[in-house]
């Protein structure tokens, strides 16, 4: 994500060419999470639509910090409304303006992308990796990723949480 | 205050992850706000979290050519058509659909934006006020944030709607639409979507609805299409779910609640999208 601070600054100022340049810088990770949780093209098209305009009507909901988890979250919530209109799903998102204090150390974080993610997540036993997909992606909570595992709850959770944590380990270490 | 436990860091795994049941969440972002040592924990587990949705990133050979370009043009289109919607008042005092699309998306806009910012200054004002108190009332605080986290996710949810409407009316106006005049209303082929836009739609009785029919292109019957249901002022502003590329005709009728397989009565209109 190049300088995405000063392109939004810009968007705020209603700088069309600003927005083109967001929108090519990210459309592939929207478009990306929308197919990705919805399964369906058409729907991810509708999502990624409204994700983008949402930038442009409200960019000022951008408050600073790495843009592409920002955008990501935004586009996750925004899947996870699909989801549960279409299936009554219990809430549990993660709020557009929670800080991301706490995330991968900045420059980390800069120098991830799709590829780097994928290799790291590959590293992880499937056990770990399935339901963390289950629960990130597909938008179930560890109940429901339990039944759909015929695991106990508590083996899931733990699997989860061992899972992240080797993730975590595997980005902070990925080569530059 | 409650007591670290290690226990816990098996679910703050799942909070982090968004998986994790409403009420346990609530509870335990509660604990969270008291406990140094879990909201460690959560936040290295969040930054997992952030960086996990960039594997859903797509290449340009896995996304590209018409579909990306697609994309992009609905996408440019909508910006477009809203900047020279802002900035252009509209003339003359003829009230006809058209005029009514142009406001509306300012309509939308402005409501969502007023809701947003009253929501977030409420929001804000609660939280410094709250913060301002002693450690005492950091129970009290973690709560009211369990709430207005409540509160953001059903904003979240009225505004994912409001995008998707304001979308909708954007597409309306672009300026590569199609536009197909039809009794009381128009039909609209843009963006890959078709739209349909009818007024002084009379209510229907308890047990009837209006459903669209599409006839896709070489075929000779009609495929049953989504019902809807006019507002109060006898407004509607549906989306066919097909893809317009695929559909020569659309109709409109009223069929039994839920929807007919074949139309059952004389159709609103049938118009050809040639």
């Amino acid at each position: 994500m190049v300088d995405a601070d000063r392109l939004m600054a810009r968007v705020r100022e209603r700088d069309v060419t600003a927005f083109e340049a967001v929108y090519d810088s990210s459309h592939r990770l929207v478009y990306g999470i929308a197919f990705k949780m919805l399964g369906d093209q058409a729907a991810a098209e509708d999502l990624a639509q409204a994700v983008f305009l949402k930038i442009w009507t409200s960019p000022e909901a951008f408050g600073g910090g790495n843009f592409g988890a920002w955008i990501a979250r935004v586009t996750r919530n925004r899947a996870l409304d699909m989801l549960r209109s279409r299936a009554a799903r219990p809430e549990s998102e993660i709020a557009d303006d929670v800080p991301l204090a706490g995330s991968l150390d900045e420059t980390v974080f800069a120098r991830l992308d799709g590829e780097r993610v994928r290799s790291a997540l590959a590293t992880l036993p499937a056990e770990q990796r399935t339901p963390i997909e289950l629960g990130f992606f597909g938008g179930l909570t560890h109940d429901e990723i339990a039944r759909q595992s015929d695991l106990p709850l508590g083996t899931v959770k733990t699997r989860i949480r061992a899972g992240l944590k080797k993730l975590r380990v595997a980005l902070e270490g990925s080569p530059v | 205050m409650t007591v670290h436990d290690d226990t816990r860091f098996d679910s703050i795994a799942v909070l982090a992850l968004g998986a994790l049941p409403p009420a346990e969440s609530r509870e335990l972002l509660q604990h969270i706000a008291e406990c140094e040592r879990c909201r460690k924990e959560y936040d290295e587990m969040r930054g997992a979290v952030d960086a996990l949705a960039l594997s859903a990133e797509l290449t340009p050979s896995e996304f590209g050519g018409a579909q990306c370009e697609r994309l992009r043009g609905r996408v440019m289109d909508a910006v477009r058509a809203s900047v020279a919607t802002s900035a252009v008042q509209p003339a003359g005092n003829v009230v006809d659909l058209a005029a009514k699309r142009r406001a509306a998306p300012a309509w939308f806009n402005y409501a969502a934006a007023a809701a947003i910012v009253l929501f977030a200054s409420f929001a804000g004002w609660e939280a410094l006020t709250l913060r301002s108190e002693n450690g005492a009332n950091q129970r009290q605080i973690a709560l009211l944030q369990a709430q207005l986290e409540a509160q953001t996710r059903e904003a979240n949810g009225a505004r994912a709607q409001l995008e998707l409407e304001s979308s909708r009316l954007a597409d309306m106006i672009a300026p590569g639409a199609a536009r197909y005049a039809v009794q009381n209303g128009v039909v609209v082929r843009s963006g890959g979507r078709i739209l349909i836009a009818l007024r002084h739609l009379p209510a229907l009785p308890k047990g009837r609805t209006y459903q669209a029919w599409t006839l896709r292109r070489g075929a000779k019957t009609v495929t049953p299409s989504i019902t809807f249901t006019p507002d109060a002022g006898g407004l509607a502003l549906v989306e066919l779910p097909e893809r317009a590329g695929d559909v020569a005709a659309v109709a409109v009728s009223v069929e039994p609640e839920g929807g007919s397989k074949q139309p059952t009565s004389k159709p609103n209109f049938v118009r050809s999208l040639g």
